[in-house]
């Protein structure tokens, strides 16, 4: 206590130069600092189907950064993704994404820079084409719709065929319906990308092209559940569970 | 006009015969539906033999009161037999079907009876309450259809309704493609049904109006209005009902709330 009114008498004898710089520095700070965080988890609790998935956990991710989520299975990887895109409302605790804290008022704004790949999409029957481009016919990423140089590109760092684009889902393999999606999921540019066992279904050549082409983009954040090693160890941060 | 022959009651009660096809298929391969189709026929004879004798009565009495009192009251039947049908919770549905059920049925009888039959009271008992019984006896089945559609496939296939959430849709957007398998599901069959009518099937309420004397190029008309009607009817009611119900079947974070389903 009586350091701070000592501090406080320094403070009001200072000059205003002195003032300004000092304001001036908790301000730059206060910008720089939270700007770099992505995703602020504090003392996260969270019961999942009768089991304790999280205690009093906390977590600081930051913009850019690649982090894979490793466990065993039913240790929570999936329950963490769905979290973290709105699906499990009942936790307590603070859970913030890109400064905005995750409520039911925020959730729409959180997901507007979410895109999100679950392990596996029970679809009815429907084309590639219309299942590639589903997400751009949404008014939020309508402009964001790829160009056909886009799509090329995209196909070709994934090993996939434009041909593919005319069958339906029903006569694609799984890992290709994956790569499809996650590449679909990749051309909406959002910030964070959190994805769920991307390459689970992929052979070693192509996951390790798929692993690179993703964890080399710098700007996006990616959160990935996964079992795979040379994703975990191409990755900034590892989260066991 | 010739003489209408009548079905005396021994002779209806012989007809009776005919539903041991029904029965028996249903027993021999035992789908468990032998009780309920007893119930049902048994529910319509009594039902329909009291209708009888009440429309008899509001007919003559014929206040406008009596008349819509007894739409509503019909309009809430058919309410509770959609909801008890449907694989949904009574408590949470009934309210919404219901209020689907009222603003479809006075939208398109007010624009039946007044604008096209041009009756001067559209409540007359020999027409309001006919029509609206045909229009909520056909738009039932498609509401229990599209409603079991709608919902059951969102929690089927949950991943693909949150794939398209957690990218950018919005509520509506992502429910989009599982309204449009819902109306899908629910109106093919009748869309397939309007298309051969008059060639393979002639339709009740016609064939009803030729036996009973009249000239069949009016039959044929009425016939025609009432199809449309009852299609219009129909979509609008589900179209509601979902709508409606919608508004409480997710959570605020705009999930599927599980609870809706009967267990």
């Amino acid at each position: 206590m009586h350091a701070l009114q000592i501090y406080i008498k320094n403070l009001m004898h200072a000059n205003y130069f002195s003032l300004f710089l000092f304001f001036s520095g908790i301000i730059i700070f206060l910008c720089t600092h939270t700007d770099i965080i992505m995703i602020e988890i504090s003392h996260l609790n969270l019961n999942f189907k009768n089991e304790i998935i999280f205690d009093n956990f906390s977590l600081l991710i930051n913009k850019g950064e690649k982090v894979a989520v490793i466990g065993e299975s039913g240790k929570g990887k999936t329950t963490f993704l769905n979290l973290l895109a709105g699906f499990i409302p009942d936790y307590s605790g603070n859970v913030s994404i890109f400064g905005h804290e995750l409520n039911a008022e925020n959730i729409s704004e959180i997901r507007k820079h979410n895109a999100w790949l679950p392990q596996d999409i029970s679809l009815s029957v429907k084309t590639v084409r219309e299942l590639f481009f589903e997400p751009f016919e949404f008014t939020l990423n309508r402009d964001l719709k790829p160009s056909s140089e886009s799509v090329s590109q995209i196909f070709s760092e994934f090993d996939l065929s434009e041909n593919l684009l005319n069958k339906k889902t029903n006569e694609i393999s799984g890992g290709q319906k994956q790569r499809i999606i996650l590449a679909s999921c990749l051309l909406l540019k959002k910030p964070l990308l959190l994805v769920d066992e991307p390459t689970s279904a992929l052979d070693e050549k192509i996951k390790q092209k798929i692993t690179d082409y993703i964890l080399k983009q710098k700007k996006l954040t990616v959160i990935a559940a996964t079992h795979d090693d040379y994703w975990i160890k191409s990755s900034d941060k590892v989260i066991e569970l | 006009m010739e003489k209408v022959i009548d079905i005396n009651y021994f002779e209806l009660f012989t007809g009776y015969a005919l539903m041991l096809i029904p029965v028996l298929a249903l027993w021999y391969y035992k789908t468990g539906l032998v009780k309920d189709t007893l119930i049902a026929t048994a529910r319509m004879t009594v039902q329909l033999l009291l209708v009888g004798l009440y429309l008899e009565y509001i007919f003559k009495l014929n206040s406008i009161a009596v008349n819509i009192g007894w739409v509503v009251l019909m309009t809430v039947i058919a309410s509770y037999t959609i909801v008890n049908r449907s694989n949904l919770k009574f408590k949470l549905f009934f309210i919404p079907v219901v209020l689907s059920g009222i603003i479809s049925i006075a939208i398109t009888d007010a624009y039946f009876l007044g604008f096209v039959v041009k009756l001067d009271n559209v409540f007359d008992a020999r027409y309001f309450i006919p029509v609206t019984g045909m229009l909520l006896g056909n738009t039932i089945k498609n509401v229990v259809i599209a409603l079991d559609a709608f919902y059951k496939r969102i929690d089927d296939e949950e991943t693909y309704y949150r794939w398209h959430l957690a990218n950018g849709a919005t509520k509506k957007e992502a429910l989009l493609p599982f309204m449009r398998d819902a109306l899908r599901v629910a109106f093919n069959p009748m869309i397939a049904t309007t298309a051969i009518m008059g060639l393979i099937s002639l339709p009740g309420m016609m064939t009803g109006q030729i036996l009973g004397g009249s000239n069949p190029n009016i039959a044929v008309k009425y016939q025609i209005m009432l199809l449309i009607t009852i299609f219009s009817s129909a979509v609008l009611n589900v179209v509601l009902t979902i709508f409606f119900s919608n508004k409480f079947a997710f959570d605020a974070y705009d999930n599927l709330r599980k609870d809706i389903f009967r267990k």
